[in-house]
């Protein structure tokens, strides 16, 4: 072999510790930036394509009268792609003993022949088993939480029945929000069977794929236009529902995700390049002297170029052997981990192959391009400076800065570990920035995680009830109550009309759809935190407020100025008073007497809020049992039962996924930027041997070099520390902001999290001790055979 | 194998040093190293360069290496005036023209005796590939240490240290050698084995500077030209004594 790349193995032999250091940096980047790269191309793509390999729907259009309908004719319409009839009905289902949540029940056409709205099997790769007569298939992600599976015999509350029915088979509805994170659990049965079950005519619910439309308002203005179609044919529509346009109901989540892993990979990835470049410059400038006596005996620049050329791309290549695989699995487990909770198959099976390209290409390249600029330096760097001291030294002649600080009133050591913190600028600059960086970060971590859960402590807060019960119908009060008088806990029991959710809509509403919440207007049950305005106060003129997703739907409408809103058919001008901060669907609160007054003059009710005596979590989890107890002999027809404490976590598993990232992704940046200040750090006192060697030579002891750069070490933290806590700051305000819109559209309040500060300074401050004395140890432990070695 | 030169005629003005000075600023101020030295070496004399630390010893010679240029005056060895070379082509010709041994033997630690010699060579393409191993392997016997070709740098003692950095100035067999105190590490036995060779160089018609304190060891040289305040003070022919 060419003994000028012997030499370059020698090197790399030499000093195995600060190679791996190198390598494991390399290794930590390519990975961290891999692993995001390989599970963003997958996630970004595999997602929207389990929602369109459905053929989902754009729209659901509900009447009595479809038996007019001649469905052959509407398919040979020309705006349409498909159509077919497709039953819907919120059931309940028992998922354990006397825990009821909702069943949506699907009536299916033909099993074997879907093609719109598809399902699949459990695995994701066919069509569905077909259910026999009076049997039904669930969907798979109810399974996580319930003692359900093929074989066994679901009890399902249909009006005021209780009827059995075989689970068939498990299927996969990947145009559904995750059964898990809504608590409900999606079934499918055949007309017949659909009839059966829930009492109801099938064919009542016609389901539409339109054809070159690009938008909702492309399918809203072509839903307009068939609702006409069908009053010509004398059918009278209920409903149109059309869902976001060719969206995954929880693509948020996932853009939330994608953006986290996006922002937190290119940060990783600055820091890693610093990382990295530090490293190499270290492991150069070691070889400053030796560049002197090559160039002395004859190496021209190229020469010298070529062999660090080498060295490096040593580097790059051992580092993409280890991290690529590594990026792949990783890649491909995060991307698991997310479809597993929102429940879609990853169908992404080889990646491609320029994302190889990419990888392979950032493994090689970015070693080079990192250490070309030390690299060309050192090519640069005369004969005479490489072999003298002279050239060192004359970098570091003593700044103006440092008179100042010989003048401040510190004891010696501390000066003199001030002095040299601050003799290389640009490291230091770049040091301090980068561990400030990993400190506001992780600190904002954990600022929007309690951005979140302060929400979910609004939530648990704005209703003070403990036992919701929600109907589907509105019935006289008395022939609710009556069911309730034998149970214990219960304190008392208020009466609404409107309660939780989309689907609870279809009841108490607008006449276009969006929740009415009719309650007492001095009702002690709700305390939302108001955005602007006030609540409600009884006022003879009609008032309304709304929830801020309401609002925004109503294009941000000034508090104090009049809203118009039709009420089954009936016009209501009332005054907007307030908006309050509710993480709910679109609702309109307003009091109860004067919605009776409106639209409701027979006082019917369909919401029951129950205030328990014993507000423990036990007692009102038994109080909920009763409710049911009570509830599954009698001809009631539920929407839900519902724990206050239930839905918050519902709220809770929404964005459970997102907070775990939060802090996994901070985390990493913590990490890295940790790394980084150790290098820094070992760096710094790898090029100052001879120094430790002369600070020996004239007295000082090992402990005292050591405590010097511990000091030095602590300096450079704690300066990154105090500015990054500093940054946190606005950050914090911002991410909260950004994350509210992004994943909940409404802006999140900046929250500090003091638990939260409390790790960062602890775990900051740690970091930062062990990042300058792991290097300092090693400095007094090498010195003396470095420093003899040396002249 | 005995080392060849090319060329026996002894050119007066091998090397030409004219009006040479060398000024250095640094923070603590100007400070000048070298004052208007001008004096020749003719080809394969023998000269030692004597005087007080920090006389300019070093300095002078880096001029003559192109190590450093002159803040004024020119530098010319055998037709070249170095100080016009760029870096790159400066290492070429030093590689070609000049051999220098350091105080500090300065061997490539990660790399054999042999293999230190054999580098030389891969930077300058003065000896055919083919040839290069056999060559060394000659240079290496012809400083005695044959027996220690295989071994790492730090496995020798001081005095066989410099032999294989002699050996390695030696690779592209320039026909000037340098030499910055190459005794001053080593004890008096061994600087006599050194100087030996460096006077067998001589012989074989090899131009040789050495930088030394050895002010007694006058009778090896043709020529003692002394050094005070970076002035020339003293250059006598070795034979004048
Ligand atoms: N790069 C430089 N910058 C500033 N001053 C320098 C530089 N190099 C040399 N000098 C100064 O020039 C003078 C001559 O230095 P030089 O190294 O040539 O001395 P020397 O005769 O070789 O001494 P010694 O016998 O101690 O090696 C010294 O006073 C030295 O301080
Ligand atoms: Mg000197």
């Amino acid at each position: 072999m060419n003994t000028k790349f012997k030499k370059v193995i020698g090197d790399l032999r030499i000093n195995p510790g600060r190679i791996i250091l190198v390598i494991f940096a390399l290794v930590i980047g390519l990975w961290g930036v891999g692993s995001i790269l390989v599970s963003y191309t997958i996630l970004s793509h595999d997602l929207n394509e389990n929602f369109i390999r459905t053929n989902p729907l754009d729209a659901a259009i509900t009447s009595k009268d479809f038996s007019r309908l001649d469905l052959a004719a509407l398919r040979s319409r020309p705006e349409i792609e498909k159509a077919e009839f497709r039953d819907f009905s919120s059931l309940r289902i028992e998922t354990h003993p006397d825990e009821w949540i909702p069943l949506w029940l699907f009536g299916v056409e033909d099993f074997a022949n879907l093609n719109l709205a598809r399902i699949f099997d459990q695995k994701g790769d066919g069509g569905p088993v077909t259910p026999a007569d009076g049997a039904m298939l669930l969907e798979r992600d109810g399974l996580k939480f319930s003692d359900l599976k093929a074989g066994s015999r679901a009890r399902i509350r249909a009006g005021g029945r209780i009827v059995d029915v075989p689970v068939a088979g498990i299927s996969f509805d990947s145009a559904q929000a995750p059964g898990t994170q809504d608590h409900l659990i999606y079934g499918y049965v055949n007309k017949k069977t659909y009839s059966e079950i829930t009492g109801e005519a099938a064919n009542q619910r016609l389901i539409i794929r339109f054809k070159n439309v690009e938008s909702r308002q492309d399918v809203e203005i072509v839903a307009d236009n068939l609702r006409e179609y069908f009053k010509s044919l004398g059918i009278a529509v209920d409903a149109v529902k059309v869902p976001k346009f060719n969206s995954h109901p929880h693509q948020w989540q996932l853009n939330t995700l994608l953006f986290l892993e996006g922002s937190v990979g290119f940060l990783a990835f600055l820091m890693g390049a610093v990382l990295v470049s530090q490293l190499i410059a270290a492991i150069l400038a070691k070889q400053i002297r030796q560049i002197g006596i090559l160039k002395a005996i004859g190496a021209s620049r190229s020469n010298i170029f070529q062999m660090y050329l080498v060295m490096v791309l040593a580097f790059g290549v051992v580092s993409g052997a280890i991290a690529i695989p590594l990026a792949t699995m990783s890649g491909y487990a995060y991307a698991y981990f997310v479809a597993n909770i929102i429940n879609f198959e990853i169908l992404t099976v080889s990646l491609p192959v320029h994302l190889y390209f990419y990888l392979i290409g950032a493994g090689l390249l970015l070693p080079i391009l990192l250490s070309l600029p030390t690299i060309l330096k050192g090519t640069r760097m005369s004969v005479r400076d490489a072999l003298s001291d002279y050239g060192i030294r004359q970098q570091d002649t003593s700044s103006n800065r440092s008179d100042i600080i010989n003048r401040l009133p510190i004891p010696g050591n501390l000066a003199l570990a001030f002095r040299n913190t601050l003799r290389r600028k640009k490291r230091l600059a770049v040091t301090v920035v980068t561990m400030a960086l990993g400190v506001a970060i992780f600190s904002t971590g954990f600022n929007v995680q309690q951005s979140l859960k302060d929400l979910l402590f609004d939530v648990n807060n704005s209703m003070k009830h403990d036992v919701q019960v929600v109907l589907i119908n509105q019935i006289p009060k008395e022939q609710v109550e009556k069911y309730f008088s034998g149970i214990d806990n219960i304190s008392r029991i208020e009466t609404w009309n409107g309660g939780r959710g989309g689907m609870q809509s279809n009841i108490v509403s607008t006449d276009d759809g969006v929740g009415i919440i009719a309650l007492p207007y001095n009702t002690d049950l709700v305390a939302f935190r108001s955005v602007e305005g006030r609540w409600l106060d009884g006022s003879t003129e009609p008032e309304i407020v709304m929830n801020q997703e309401a609002a925004a739907l109503y294009d941000h409408p000034v508090v104090g100025g009049y809203q118009l809103l039709s009420i089954r058919g009936k016009q209501l001008k009332a005054k907007l008073v307030g908006i309050v901060d509710e993480f709910e669907k679109p609702k309109i609160y307003m009091d109860k007497d004067m919605y009776d007054g409106i639209a409701n003059p027979n006082h019917y009710i369909n919401s029951l809020m129950f205030v328990a005596k014993d507000k423990s979590f036990d007692k009102v989890m038994a109080l909920k049992r009763d409710v049911e107890k009570a509830i599954a002999p009698s001809d009631l027809q539920i929407l839900y039962v519902m724990m206050q404490a239930e839905r918050v976590k519902i709220i809770y598993d929404h964005l459970y996924i997102v907070l775990v990232t939060i802090i996994f992704f901070a985390m990493l940046v913590l990490v890295v930027s940790a790394m980084g200040m150790a290098s820094a750090t070992s760096i710094n006192i790898m090029e100052r041997t001879r120094e430790i060697g002369v600070l020996r030579a004239i007295g000082a002891t090992p402990k005292m070099i050591y405590r010097l750069f511990v000091t030095e070490g602590m300096i450079v933290s704690v300066a990154g520390i105090l500015l990054g806590l500093l940054l946190s700051w606005p950050l914090s305000i911002v991410a909260a902001k950004f994350f509210g819109n992004l994943m909940l559209d409404i802006a999140l309040r900046p929250a500090f999290n003091h638990i939260g500060f409390a790790i960062t300074l602890i775990a900051t401050v740690v970091f930062g001790w062990l990042a300058s004395r792991i290097p300092a140890r090693g400095a007094i432990r090498v010195s003396t055979r470095e420093a003899l070695s040396y002249e | 194998m005995k080392v060849e030169n090319s060329d026996m005629s002894n050119r007066p003005d091998f090397i030409q040093l004219r009006n040479v000075s060398k000024r250095f600023a640094s923070a603590a101020g100007r400070f000048d190293a070298l004052k208007d030295i001008d004096f020749s070496i003719s080809q394969g004399e023998h000269v030692a360069i004597v005087g007080k630390s920090g006389s300019g010893k070093s300095t002078l010679l880096n001029m003559l290496t192109g190590i450093d240029h002159p803040s004024r005056g020119t530098v010319t060895v055998n037709g070249t005036e170095v100080h016009t070379l760029n870096e790159s082509r400066l290492a070429t010709w030093r590689g070609q023209n000049i051999g220098i041994v350091f105080q500090f033997f300065q061997l490539i630690p990660t790399l054999t005796i042999l293999e230190n010699v054999l580098l030389a060579m891969d930077f300058v393409y003065a000896i055919p590939k083919h040839e290069r191993k056999q060559r060394a392997m000659a240079l290496l016997k012809q400083v005695g240490l044959d027996q220690h070709v295989n071994k790492l740098p730090t496995a020798l003692s001081g005095g066989e240290q410099q032999r294989a950095a002699l050996a390695r100035a030696l690779a592209n067999d320039p026909p000037i050698v340098v030499a910055d105190e190459p005794t001053g590490n080593l004890d008096s036995k061994t600087t006599e084995i050194i100087m030996n060779l460096f006077a067998q160089l001589v012989g074989a018609g090899k131009t040789v500077i050495i930088v030394t304190h050895e002010k007694n060891s006058g009778p090896v040289y043709d020529r003692i030209i002394t050094l005070k305040d970076g002035m020339v003070i003293g250059d006598r022919r070795g034979d004048e004594s």
